[in-house]
């Protein structure tokens, strides 16, 4: 397959994939941490969301779908599939519970990664092209602008029932 | 597609696992899910983060060059005993909450 194409094909599925586990494991719903609350509050007096800036906040704080993600994708393409991303999986975990957070999104970003590199190598799509997707999709959220992207987040949250009560 | 017979034992190594770490769970009297809402529980159950273990352990183990049934078992028992006598004081609940 084109090299493009794949990447950005990697790009979706990764983005869909962090994006719909991070919510579902009620990341927009509160800061885990006090670092994650003040993201928030700052990407929502700049016009954000305060779901979405709890998302992006938490994210920063703590390894959790998005990270299971981007290392699960480059652990499959230095050790192997499936075993690199078991292996990124426990090493998440581990993360994970030294910055305070149970662990759910990101063993679960991990491991859901890891079944779609899986099958996505049978169409030509291999694990380096999503590491690329992985970083493209993370700008998406964190790098380009937060006012927007947290509006979107929030909506999302919504959508699945996990946006804030916070005031 | 073609699924060689190595991948398939490889698929059931770790499906051994998990289910060597749910048996010894079960007898260690492990809870097999966290308590409701489980998204925000650090309960060490069966299901999370006991068979996550189980399998990152074996690949670890396999990538190693420890392959076969007999490890992909071993590696479940001695999982399940880690995570209900160890993982807690290794990595222990946050003793406060941070955020306000």
């Amino acid at each position: 397959m084109n090299e493009i194409i794949a990447i950005i094909i990697a790009a979706v599925l990764s983005w869909i994939n962090f994006v719909l586990i991070d919510t579902w494991m009620g990341l927009p719903e509160q800061p885990g941490v006090k670092g994650a609350e003040v993201i928030g509050r700052s990407v929502k007096r700049r016009g954000g969301d305060l779901a979405g800036g709890f998302f992006q906040g938490n994210i920063v704080c703590s390894p959790d779908a998005s990270a299971g993600t981007l290392l699960a994708s480059a652990a499959c393409y230095t050790i192997g599939t499936p075993e690199g991303g078991l292996i990124a999986a426990i090493l998440v975990y581990f993360g994970n519970r030294l910055c305070a957070d149970p662990g759910y999104a990101g063993t679960t970003g991990a491991l859901s990664i890891t079944c779609i590199i899986f099958a996505a190598s049978y169409i030509g799509i291999g694990p380096a092209d999503f590491i690329v997707g992985m970083v493209l999709a993370i700008v998406t959220i964190q790098g380009l602008y937060h006012p927007f992207s947290s509006r979107l987040l929030g909506k999302i949250a919504k959508k699945m029932g996990r946006h804030t009560k916070l005031p | 597609m073609i699924i060689h017979a190595n991948v398939l034992i490889t698929i059931l190594s770790y499906i051994l696992a998990i289910i060597s770490a749910i048996i010894v769970g079960l007898f260690l009297r492990m809870p097999i899910l966290p308590e409701r809402p489980m998204r925000y529980s650090f309960t060490i159950s069966i299901v999370f983060p006991t068979s996550v273990l189980a399998i990152g352990f074996t690949a670890i183990l396999f990538k190693l060059g420890h392959n076969g049934l007999l490890v992909a078992v071993v590696v479940g028992v001695l999982t399940a005993i880690f995570a209900k006598y160890f993982l807690e004081s290794l990595l222990p609940k946050p003793q406060t909450e941070e955020s306000s």
